[in-house]
């Protein structure tokens, strides 16, 4: 009887545990079946009896990523909390499930065409549901009158709806990008009240420089992105090996594989081999849009050009707009990017925030510095894609891949808008595209890359 | 297992030598729980905040041996491993042409164990210091998950070792580089902060026994102030707040002031950027009184509780 009770008591506690990684999974951490064993390993031994102590626990054998922490933090107050407090969120959540729906089904009434419903996605319907009532309603008369006919009298059939809804999906999509510029207006997310409660603590304390968009990180924060930026961009610095590595006559003879290879000769030194330098450190080669477009990251370009360029010898830098502007050796301290962008500019005698030509941009690159692309070129660009000529720019920059070692595209863009922006299809089969507006983002990518 | 401990006392015993912990820092519970599931301890954090010393602590706590593996680009298994020993293997085959088998050239008589393999081997448990494993490449830290796992290796000529004993491995990285998910898996973490004023008081105390209290506080706060106001590239580290306090306490003062931290600053700040940054954001005076502002907010608090 006791046995059977104690087998009880451990499988409750799995699956208390179980279900909490769950929950963490669904924040973001990566948790495998070992981390989990781990977890109920160390609380047997530890114990359940100190709040903190179990915290510690788990937080040392399920969280190995220190951004993690404030998540895990969070998941564990909600998911350790009062039953009452656990009924109170999912009554929220319950709520403002129905009103959501309510208001969606509310949308499928309004935005109708002679009786019929509209085939518009469900983002523009959640568009509609959060504008202010005088606006929804400027949409309804809009229906309603051409429900009715022409403004010359001349009466509509259904075969008029197509035209109707593209003006309709213009609006909305006009109103989404005045609304909330890059995050998609979705429905209140999880029904699960103490994941909601979560999602709304982690965006509330909002400590998670690292992932919010760059343009919205406030000027107090900056010291902490500077940290963050300079940190990363000293890693991409440091990914070139010094190691020799084994070649054919280059450099010194290698005297542990030369013995290795020639102990089955008998220890006579029939075959040589040779060291050489693994491979050569990249050059780098950065150009940055400064165009009115990209004008919200120019501290993020900054700070990561400067940080690249303090610990990167020998890195050439180029901004570019409608022209381009070499920015080489114009480095100084304390000295704020468009100050710097501003006096480069008047000696050239340009304009900064004006439009974008890349194809111009690459095209003088090429002329007036030929010596930039060498194959032992990293390409850099940070730019948002939107640019005049695209088409001619994709083929110069087909032209450049082919020079260089590699082309490595920051794309200020979220990834689901690149659909909509005309040339990023041109650019992509040159280049490895990555979405770049958070400081997650870069730390992501230079992670993959190197 | 005889002498299996319970985390009390693995706290006192942290505490008998000197090493000094918080509740709050978890250091003591996390290391303890490392140790009883017999996992690797990953511990990451800013340099200089004491992640060596953890492992050196644990070595003179569970009275074994500290084998200690300096990692660096490029480091490989030749180096971490083992290595045959070329030269002997020569001699060898010089001297028995007619009688030589394959076997006796790749014996443990002609291996040159390096520290993971001497950890393995020995006879007794080691505590075993990876530290700084950001600082290789990928491959070495692929080339580490059978050690970390299993605590075995294998050597191509010779098949596969397992540990006499288990060694107790302590990791460290100050997160240049994104570990893999495959080696923080088989790890227990650990993070620690720069420690707070009243943890560096403690230290302080207990590594330099002549400094008075009082001094103690101020250096703390003062360093404290420089870390968390000032986004430094290199923050000062605990043994960087020692020199300090152990220089202070030779030029026979008995208070911080204004001239002599001018003086002194470069046992902080050891670099031309952050110096710079340190006169044209805060200077010594406002160092001082945001300290003694940071003092009168804590006998505040103090007296609320009471």
């Amino acid at each position: 009887m006791d046995n059977n009770y104690d087998n009880n008591l451990v499988s409750e506690l799995d699956r208390h545990i179980v279900e909490f990684a769950q929950l963490l999974r669904t924040v973001g951490l990566k948790i495998s079946p070992s981390e989990i064993s781990d977890a109920t390993e160390g609380l047997t031994l530890i114990g359940l009896v100190d709040r903190e102590k179990v915290e510690a626990v788990l937080q040392a054998t399920l969280v190995k990523n220190v951004q993690h922490i404030s998540a895990f933090k969070e998941a564990f107050r909600a998911y350790f909390a009062s039953l009452e407090q656990k009924e109170a969120w999912q009554k929220e959540v319950a709520q403002k499930t129905s009103q959501w729906n309510e208001k969606i089904e509310n949308t499928y009434q309004d935005l109708r065409f002679q009786d019929n419903e509209l085939d518009i996605s469900e983002e523009q319907r959640a568009v509609y549901a959060s504008l202010p009532e005088k606006d929804k309603q400027r949409l309804r008369d809009f229906l309603e009158k051409s429900s009715n006919g022409t403004r010359s009298g001349v009466p509509v059939d259904h075969s008029y709806q197509p035209m109707v809804e593209r003006v309709l999906r213009g609006s909305l999509e006009y109103w989404r990008k005045k609304l909330n510029e890059d995050d998609p207006i979705l429905s209140p997310g999880s029904t699960d009240g103490v994941l909601s409660e979560v999602e709304r603590a982690l965006r509330d304390r909002e400590v998670e420089v690292i992932s919010r968009d760059l343009k919205k990180i406030s000027p107090e924060e900056w010291p902490e992105v500077i940290r963050l930026i300079r940190r990363l961009s000293q890693r991409l610095a440091s990914q070139v090996t010094r190691r020799y590595r084994a070649a054919r006559r280059r450099g010194g003879l290698d005297m542990r594989s030369t013995l290795r290879k020639n102990l089955r000769y008998g220890g006579v030194l029939v075959d040589r081999s040779y060291r050489s330098r693994r491979k050569g450190r990249p050059r780098i080669v950065l150009l940055c849009d400064i165009s009115g477009s990209m004008l919200k990251y120019t501290e993020f370009v900054w700070q990561f050009v400067y940080g690249l360029a303090s610990v990167v010898s020998g890195i050439k830098t180029f901004a570019f707009g409608e022209a381009l502007i070499p920015l080489t050796g114009k480095f100084r301290k304390g000295q704020t990017f468009e100050v710097m962008v501003k006096e480069a500019l008047s000696v050239s005698g340009k304009e900064w925030g004006g439009g974008t030509n890349l194809a111009n941009a690459l095209e003088t690159l090429q002329k007036k510095y030929p010596d930039t692309f060498t194959k032992q070129t990293l390409l850099l660009i940070v730019s948002d894609a939107q640019t005049l000529e695209g088409d001619k720019a994709a083929a110069l920059l087909g032209e450049v891949q082919r020079h260089v070692r590699q082309v490595l595209w920051l794309n200020t863009l979220p990834e689901r808008r690149w659909q909509e922006t005309p040339y990023v299809k041109a650019f992509l089969p040159f280049c490895q595209m990555y979405e770049c507006y958070t400081l997650a983002h870069l730390s992501q990518i230079l992670n993959k890359q190197f | 297992m005889t002498n299996r401990r319970n985390l009390d006392q693995f706290e006192n015993e942290l505490e008998a030598i000197g090493y000094i912990t918080e509740r709050d820092d978890r250091i003591a519970l996390t290391a303890f729980l490392a140790t009883e599931l017999g996992k690797p301890l990953l511990v990451s954090g800013p340099a200089g905040v004491g992640k060596t010393e953890i492992a050196k602590v644990l070595s003179k706590v569970l009275d074994a041996p500290l084998i200690r593996l300096q990692c660096y680009e490029g480091l490989d298994e030749t180096k971490a491993l083992y290595e045959w020993n070329y030269q002997r293997q020569l001699l060898k085959i010089q001297m028995g042409r007619e009688h030589l088998q394959e076997e006796d050239l790749f014996s443990t008589n002609y291996l040159l164990p390096r520290p993971l393999l001497q950890a393995l081997l020995s006879e007794k448990r080691t505590v075993l210091l990876i530290d700084e494993i950001d600082k290789t490449d990928s491959e070495f830290e692929a080339f580490l998950f059978e050690l970390l796992g299993e605590f075995q290796v294998t050597i191509p000529e010779m098949g596969t070792i397992k540990a006499k004993e288990q060694p107790m491995v302590v990791l460290t990285s100050n997160g240049e580089r994104e570990l893999s998910d495959g080696l923080k898996r088989r790890c227990i973490f650990l993070h620690v902060e720069p420690p707070s004023v009243n943890k560096e008081v403690r230290i302080l105390r207990a590594k330099v026994p002549d400094l008075p209290e009082r001094l103690a506080l101020e250096v703390a706060r003062a360093v404290n102030v420089l870390r968390e106001r000032l986004a430094l590239n290199k923050i000062p580290s605990v043994s960087e707040t020692m020199d300090w306090a152990k220089a202070l306490l030779v030029m026979g003062k008995t208070g911080l002031d204004p001239a002599w931290v001018d003086a002194t600053l470069t046992l902080l700040l050891k670099s031309q950027d952050d110096v710079e940054l340190f006169y044209r954001e805060m200077g010594a005076e406002r160092l001082l009184f945001e300290a003694s502002k940071m003092a009168q907010v804590e006998r505040h608090v103090h007296g609320q509780q009471l």
